[in-house]
């Protein structure tokens, strides 16, 4: 008899997780009487979603730095839309992210062909070139940007007033984005991902298209985030140009790194909680707090490769052989040494 | 008609002529094996098949279709799939996903069925991990299913290498070394793996410097010596082959 596969053992464990971390979650405004508190956790949804665009794109083995491209792009023409259009949130949203697509599509058919360092280059000098060219366009309110954007107009009894009922916004976002990730990396699409960052060759000798499978993850990727610009622009009621410098698209890169490059969903999840909610904490020491804030990520990334999540679950496992696997862990060491480079690739 | 036809293939790096002016076909149902000195070609024309090299001169064709310049994941929807000399696999997966991987170009439910796991995508799913517990089982892996591929032994590398590629379900099974570095009792049980591939009916091009393997294993086999085929014949032939023992083999090999 085969062994099942161990995630095949743990879904209903990971069911049960996510009804208990959604119910948190949900009731988390009944105990928060702080509107600032409830702001950075709004943030820190927004953060996740754009941290798990990048993990997509990480997962067919790209490397974007221009993961705030589309945050903005997305930001832009929900402003526009609305400005111009005057329609409301509820049809601009939807229509954000079908442009979106469509523009991800066409953009992506050109970077995708390129893989490693230049996809990271072109991705860099894509994000600076929106932030140019949001600047540099009058119909766009230049460098001054866009402000009066309207506040998603009331649903039914629910006014958007207060910080609340953003966050509920965001939340359900959050969970739909979560929803359909999953889904794609447990279906044959994200195994045909995971392959090309694997090993691209073997992956082409098993049939499988890189280039369209990366161009899928580049516009699914990017459509989200452009969804994360939609509501941000509604939600902040301002787009400028400044919001998505270069510092955005390192940040949306470090809440994946922080939280564990291998962990699509969870991991800037919690990457993006610590770097919303430690630099408030660290303001005491006012202008020192980014001098801080980057010390300790350097020595996360240096001493806990990985990533948080990454580090905790190692220790666990090691803690799991010595109680009960040590025959077994010093049997594969001693087969490794026989074949020397046979664990590695 | 031949299962794959190599026509006239030249290959020229820099200044070296790696493969020069080969034909040779293989014929459906058949072990080939393909042997010669190291840089006789072998490796290139491997390559040349899977599509990783483009020829300078020359044609492939395989079920009488023209697959020269072909991208390697189009020739691997022909139904060509190779293994690689050096162990190639999904070193951080486990053996069972590595041999579902294999399966990609055979699932047939659109992108959006899979999206959205419908019940048509979900029994796929399904018969798609049945399916690869068998071809575990048959590769004599199944009490490594649930193992990462890195940790397994080299033998057993080589075996789960096998078993992705069987999940292509291949017509051409391309098999660069399988049993180098193998000890004789792994060597035999590979080369038992080998003859029952092909009783499923998968054609076999197999290049292998291990002579015992590769006598008891092939019907015919090609000999390359400097990019250049200096015999076709069968086993027994070759043995006695006057220019190939000069070439390559050695009197006391054989």
């Amino acid at each position: 008899m085969v062994k099942l596969p161990t995630s095949w053992k743990t879904i209903h464990k990971k069911l049960a997780a996510a009804v208990i971390l959604i119910i948190i979650l949900a009731a988390l405004p009944l105990f928060i009487e702080n509107d600032y508190i409830k702001h950075l956790l709004i943030m820190a949804c927004v953060g996740t979603i754009l941290g798990m665009s990048f993990s997509m794109l990480f997962s067919t083995g790209l490397i974007s730095l221009g993961a705030g491209a589309f945050y903005a792009v997305g930001a832009y023409i929900s402003a526009t839309l609305a400005m111009n259009s005057g329609i409301s949130f509820w049809l601009a949203f939807p229509l954000t992210i079908i442009i979106a697509s469509i523009l991800a599509l066409g953009v992506g058919a050109i970077f995708v062909r390129n893989g490693g360092i230049a996809f990271v280059i072109i991705t860099l000098l894509f994000a600076s070139a929106v932030v140019i060219a949001a600047g540099q366009i009058e119909f766009l309110g230049g460098w001054g940007g866009i402000i009066g954007i309207p506040k998603p107009t009331p649903l039914g009894p629910i006014q958007f007033g207060s910080k609340t009922p953003y966050y509920y916004l965001i939340l359900i976002i959050l969970l739909l984005v979560v929803l359909a990730y999953y889904a794609l990396y447990t279906s044959y699409i994200g195994r045909a991902w995971k392959a090309i960052k694997l090993s691209p060759n073997l992956a082409g000798t098993l049939g499988i298209n890189q280039y369209n499978y990366r161009l899928l993850a580049f516009t699914i990727a990017s459509t989200t985030a452009a969804a994360a610009g939609s509501f941000y622009a509604h939600y902040f009621q301002t787009v400028t140009p400044g919001a998505f410098s270069g510092w955005l698209s390192i940040y949306i890169q470090l809440y994946a790194v922080l939280g564990g490059l291998e962990f699509y969903v969870m991991g800037p999840a919690v990457g993006s909680i610590i770097m919303t909610f430690i630099p408030e904490y660290l303001r005491i020491i006012k202008e020192y707090e980014p001098i801080v804030t980057g010390i300790l990520l350097l020595l996360v990334i240096l001493f806990f490769q990985g990533g948080i999540l990454g580090t905790i679950i190692n220790a666990a496992k090691s803690n799991n052989r010595n109680n009960g696997q040590a025959i077994h862990s010093i049997k594969s060491w001693l087969q490794k040494n026989k074949n020397p480079g046979a664990g590695e690739r | 008609m031949a299962l794959l036809e190599v026509r006239n293939v030249t290959k020229i790096f820099g200044g070296l002529v790696a493969v020069r002016d080969l034909s040779l076909d293989i014929r459906e149902g058949e072990i080939l094996g393909l042997i010669g000195p190291n840089g006789a070609g072998k490796s290139t024309l491997f390559n040349i098949i899977g599509g990783f090299i483009v020829p300078n001169k020359g044609k492939i064709q395989f079920k009488g279709e023209l697959i020269t310049g072909l991208r390697i994941d189009e020739i691997a929807q022909k139904g060509i799939a190779r293994i690689f000399q050096e162990p190639t696999l999904f070193m951080q997966e486990t053996v069972f996903e590595n041999v579902l991987s294999g399966f990609h170009q055979h699932y047939t439910q659109p992108l959006w069925k899979a999206f959205l796991h419908t019940p048509g995508a979900n029994s796929e799913e399904a018969d798609k991990e049945k399916k690869a517990s068998e071809i575990i089982e048959f590769m004599g892996l199944s009490s490594f299913s649930g193992e990462l591929a890195a940790n397994l032994p080299h033998g057993h590398q080589r075996a789960l290498a096998i078993a992705i590629a069987l999940a292509t379900e291949p017509d051409l099974l391309l098999l660069d070394e399988p049993v180098t570095g193998m000890n004789p009792t792994e060597t035999m049980e590979m080369v038992e793996k080998i003859k029952k591939i092909r009783n499923k009916g998968i054609t076999v091009l197999i290049v292998e410097h291990d002579m015992k393997a590769v006598m008891s294993l092939c019907d015919r086999i090609v000999v390359l010596s400097l990019g250049v085929k200096i015999a076709e014949n069968t086993p027994a032939d070759i043995r006695k082959d006057e220019q190939v023992i000069e070439a390559y083999l050695g009197k006391q090999v054989i």
